[in-house]
């Protein structure tokens, strides 16, 4: 048993060893540059050893900026609202499409917006939203209401690019939903329908506590994801006021690398970083209080 | 009577909630080749047309003239599949460590895992590019490949399925002298199929379409450039021959493979489970 | 002679190994694959040469100079030739628009051109061209684009409506852009008499210069160390602007991309649009796009910006680096016209700013589109090559986009824009 057990502990790191590697060079030497950085105040090139050290007035400057809480809060509902209900929608349509017939040609549908390049869902979304002649101001003038300023209206704006994003993020938790849902032994449902349970509680009581594991990982992943999310608001969100539908990440790209203030930029890489780690180990300690061990 | 009813009313239901979204999910998609096959002008039409007029075929032609696409394919597929295989080693390894051997310093070094991927990319660009150019790797392959080795996104998503097998397997092939190796191999590989596949997919995928950091590192040797790179150069600002409608027609080109990749591994999508001849669960 | 010729066979073996070390110069630019490579025809004959066969002409009657050129989207050409710097690897030679420029220049990246080459700018290219490349009094680099802003009108919509010439002034804009709007009973707009561009800093804030500079209004002082927007000239220039929406010109819906689908009557437009319009309109072309200048409101005037050549000053090769710009931009070829200006002009689509290849292309320069802008060249006014330039104008621009839509008046708006750049402009000068 000892044997066994040392075994274990060295087959542990070795199977750790390319990953350490890989962070080694690729992780931990970025990170603590820009960490350096984020104490100077640097416009990348002037060398970055001339770059003169300011202390934490980039920290300082970020959070008395108007602009940079408004992202901070963007990005907050952002995350919040695009990952739960991508979550309940994909789950529901993995869950539909697993015992459907042609379910492979169902789950390429609705994996397309992943494979969808940018410029396709730029204009077909730019068009979808116009106010004057897309298609969801013409359902909603169908039915007897106003059209709407989908995408330059700031009550609006936001929301218009979550729904986006809700759209295009459920083709992979799906596939992931999918993957785990066949998983699940058959036995288990097999056992339930002998004692009388199908349906909801088929669902509730066997296939949702198996999907845990699966459903920390999404929602984890896609928090992590969410609050550094640049391209959809960026591509879609031009046109509304910044203040309305800015995200962390656009901000930081945009100090980087058209204002040429790397200082400021990496401060608020890592200021975003302490969110997201703080969210994390609330999500970790949601699911650990829910969730069997084991499945933490 | 009644059960054949709920049943038939429950799959008229599901049918029309998938077909429903289904509209909703491939429109651009849809778009994207429908314009391929368009003329620039019927591009500039707003709002925008649905179907050509007369399907432009020869949009194809002229980009398979215009652009070395065979040789972007090539550099895409190199660093796309050298990637992916490398991600699904490392990934189902470390996952492998992290669900199922325990180790002084298990769950701090997860946690450290899962932080790296809490930093936004941009900090990543000039420290990464400074090494490729201390290493000598800027006109290789090797500086589109190494910074995208390891992913921590794969090995939590390896750890999340593999903490799904149950450890009476394991110990079981313990106590009959396998070590951890013959373990991995010959009992975690294969039950994870849907999960690899799955990796394979996101990792392809996200390589296949990666833009910034291609665009940085080939800007000096034509030779690399991957797909997205190259298509980009079909963009113009100014223009005294038409372009710009072939850059549909390429970025249909693009998407081609991994519509092929996605359909090819479906087969993996496979009851991964079966439990009667584990004993007891 | 004898004695003589030992000493000749070692000077020849010494200019010969000396012509061995062959010099490479490395140039960065963001022009498309047909920009550098040159459009050829289906039967794979040139059409119209790229840059590469210039460089190749060049390379043939320099054999020591070798040449690389290198070529990245516009949207990343700045981001490489940060990154490449920090890495130390910088480019030769670069094309710069005049506000990146600044930045380098402050950062001494820049090498600074020899007076013979400041001089023949400042002698032969036109005014915004040669402020354009400009920075601290010094000229950095030879010109090679100059743009500026029209009118460009849809003449049939126009006529529909029963006007037969664009509007001259800015109030006669204004009320000629609310006749020609056509609204559906559902609300919607079916077309607009006028769209503002929009969606990045120049797009916004040059337009609004233009106005600016037509109402004798200033930006920022001489010296850059305040910003003149709370002045009266620059709060009537912004409610010109607002008067479209007022009085039902356009709104924040109005874009100018449905131009060439015949739904918008007027724009401020580029010349770089010129290709999408022909397209758009295809044969009916000519009869539909007319370009006028901006209609006024004190004196005509328009915005231009601009883009030059320089040397990186960490170049090794700055010598021949400098003499392969001249060849291209100063000496001019048996027809009078300048190499980069042919580029310019016959590839490139763009307008060269050296005034003697302004007659050279009539058929690219003098042709329906481009005409006007030519001749604005000299209403233009460069945009000012002030530090954190882009961080500016992204100021003014979400400021004005405020003010466009109603959520403040235009005094109110520009007050806020003049704070903050007030800030910029103390950190920097």
């Amino acid at each position: 048993m000892k044997k066994s057990l040392e075994n274990r502990i060295g087959a542990g790191y070795s199977f750790l060893a390319p990953a350490i590697i890989f962070y080694s060079i690729f992780f931990l030497f970025p990170v603590i540059f820009s960490l350096l950085v984020s104490f100077k105040k640097w416009n990348m090139l002037i060398p970055f050893t001339k770059a003169p050290f300011i202390g934490w007035k980039n920290f300082l400057d970020l959070l008395k900026d108007e602009l940079f809480l408004m992202s901070l809060r963007n990005t907050l509902l952002y995350a919040l609202l695009t990952v739960s209900i991508t979550l309940t929608i994909s789950l529901f349509y993995a869950i539909m499409i697993n015992k459907a017939k042609f379910s492979v040609f169902w789950r390429f549908i609705y994996f397309a917006p992943v494979v969808t390049p940018q410029v396709a869902i730029a204009t077909i979304w730019g068009y979808l939203y116009n106010p004057n002649n897309g298609l969801l101001n013409a359902i909603l003038r169908f039915f007897g209401f106003k059209g709407l300023n989908w995408l330059t209206d700031p009550s609006t704006a936001l929301f218009s690019i979550i729904l986006t994003a809700i759209w295009a993020g459920i083709g992979g938790s799906m596939l992931i939903f999918t993957a785990s849902l066949k998983n699940i032994p058959q036995e288990y449902y097999d056992a339930a329908k002998i004692d009388g349970a199908t349906g909801f509680k088929e669902f509730w009581y066997i296939t949702l506590p198996l999907l845990k594991p699966t459903l920390l990982f999404l929602s984890a992943t896609g928090l992590i994801g969410a609050w550094q999310v640049f391209d959809l608001p960026y591509m879609l969100g031009r046109n509304a006021p910044a203040k309305s539908v800015m995200t962390v990440s656009w901000y930081t790209y945009e100090t980087a690398f058209q204002y040429l203030r790397m200082g400021r930029a990496s401060a608020g890489a890592f200021l975003l970083f302490v969110v997201i780690f703080v969210i994390t180990l609330i999500v970790l300690w949601i699911f650990r209080k829910g969730g069997i061990k084991g499945y933490e | 009577m009644n059960r054949n009813v709920k049943n038939l009313l429950w799959e008229t239901f599901r049918y029309s909630i998938i077909i429903f979204g289904a509209f909703w999910m491939i429109l651009p998609f849809f778009w994207l080749f429908s314009a391929s096959l368009m003329t620039p002008q019927e591009l500039l039409a707003f709002p925008p047309k649905f179907l050509p007029a007369e399907p432009q075929w020869k949009n194809y032609i002229e980009v398979v003239k215009k652009i070395p696409i065979l040789m972007y394919y090539k550099n895409s597929l190199i660093v796309a599949i050298s990637v992916t295989l490398s991600v699904l080693l490392t990934s189902s390894l470390a996952g492998y460590s992290f669900a199922k051997l325990k180790f002084p310093g298990r769950e701090a070094f997860f946690r450290f895992v899962l932080s790296t991927m809490m930093f936004p990319v941009f900090i990543f660009l000039i420290p990464v590019y400074y090494l490729m150019k201390l290493f000598g790797w800027l006109n290789n392959y090797l500086s589109l490949i190494t910074p995208f080795m390891v992913s921590g996104y794969g090995i939590f998503l390896m750890r999340q399925f593999i903490l799904t097998i149950p450890n009476e397997l394991l110990d079981s092939a313990r106590i009959d002298g396998a070590n951890e190796l013959k373990i991995y191999l010959k009992i975690i590989i294969p039950l994870l199929k849907p999960a690899l596949a799955t990796l394979a997919i996101l990792t392809f995928i996200g390589q296949w379409n990666s833009f910034l950091w291609p665009l940085i590192v080939t800007s000096s040797s034509q030779h690399l450039m991957t797909l997205p790179v190259g298509i980009s150069r079909l963009s113009l600002a100014f223009s005294t021959t038409e372009t710009q409608h072939l850059i549909l027609t390429a970025l249909v080109l693009q998407v081609i493979p991994t519509v092929a990749l996605f359909l090819f591994l479906q087969r993996y999508y496979i009851k991964g489970f079966v439990l009667s001849g584990f004993g007891e669960v | 002679m004898k004695k003589l010729l030992v000493p000749i066979l070692i000077l020849l073996l010494i200019f010969t190994s000396v012509s061995f070390g062959k010099t490479k110069l490395i140039f960065t630019v963001h022009w498309s694959d047909y920009q550098v490579e040159g459009v050829k025809d289906e039967k794979g004959n040139l059409v119209f040469k790229g840059l590469k066969q210039y460089v190749e002409e060049y390379m043939k009657t320099h054999p020591d100079v070798e040449i690389e050129i290198r070529s990245v989207a516009f949207d990343e050409l700045l981001k490489k030739i940060i990154i490449d710097h920090t890495a130390g690897l910088p480019s030769d030679i670069y094309v710069l628009y005049s506000l990146w420029g600044v930045e380098l220049v402050r950062s001494g990246i820049l090498d600074e051109p020899s007076a013979d080459v400041q001089n023949a700018v400042r002698l032969l290219f036109v005014k915004p061209a040669v402020e354009g490349a400009t920075i601290d009094g010094k000229i950095w680099g030879v010109p090679i684009e100059v743009d500026n802003y029209a009118l460009v009108y849809n003449k049939k919509l126009l006529a529909s409506a029963g006007f037969k010439k664009p509007p001259r002034t800015w109030s006669e804009l204004v009320s000629m852009a609310a006749k020609l709007t056509k609204r559906n009973p559902d609300g919607s707009v079916a077309y607009y008499g006028f769209a503002f561009l929009a969606g990045w800093d120049s797009a916004v804030v040059h337009p609004y210069l233009a106005l600016l500079y037509s109402n004798s209004g200033e930006f920022l002082t001489k010296d850059f160390k305040e910003c003149l927007l709370d002045r009266k000239e620059a709060i009537e220039a912004l409610d010109a602007e607002l008067e479209l929406f007022r009085k039902g010109g356009t709104d924040t819906s109005a874009s100018v991309w449905n131009f060439p689908a015949g739904k918008v009557a007027m724009m401020i437009m580029a010349p770089w649009y010129e290709t999408s319009l022909k397209i758009g309109f295809k044969d009916k072309y000519a009869e539909t796009v007319g370009v006028a200048p901006i209609p006024y409101l004190k004196k005509p005037a328009t915005c231009g910006y601009t883009w030059f050549i320089g040397v990186d000053s960490a170049s090794k090769n700055k010598k021949q680096a400098w003499d392969f710009i001249k060849w291209m931009t100063i000496q001019t070829m048996p027809n009078g016209a300048t190499r980069m200006g042919e580029l310019m002009a016959k590839n490139i689509g763009a307008i060269p700013p050296r005034r003697s290849d302004l007659d050279k292309f009539p058929d690219e320069l003098n042709d329906l589109y481009t005409a006007t802008f030519v001749k604005e060249l000299i209403h233009t006014i460069q945009e000012p090559n002030v530090a954190q330039g882009q961080e500016i104008k992204t100021i003014l621009m979400r400021e004005i986009v405020e003010a466009w839509n109603g959520r403040k008046t235009a005094e109110q708006a520009l007050k806020d824009a003049k704070k903050k750049i007030d800030e910029i402009l103390k950190e920097n000068y």
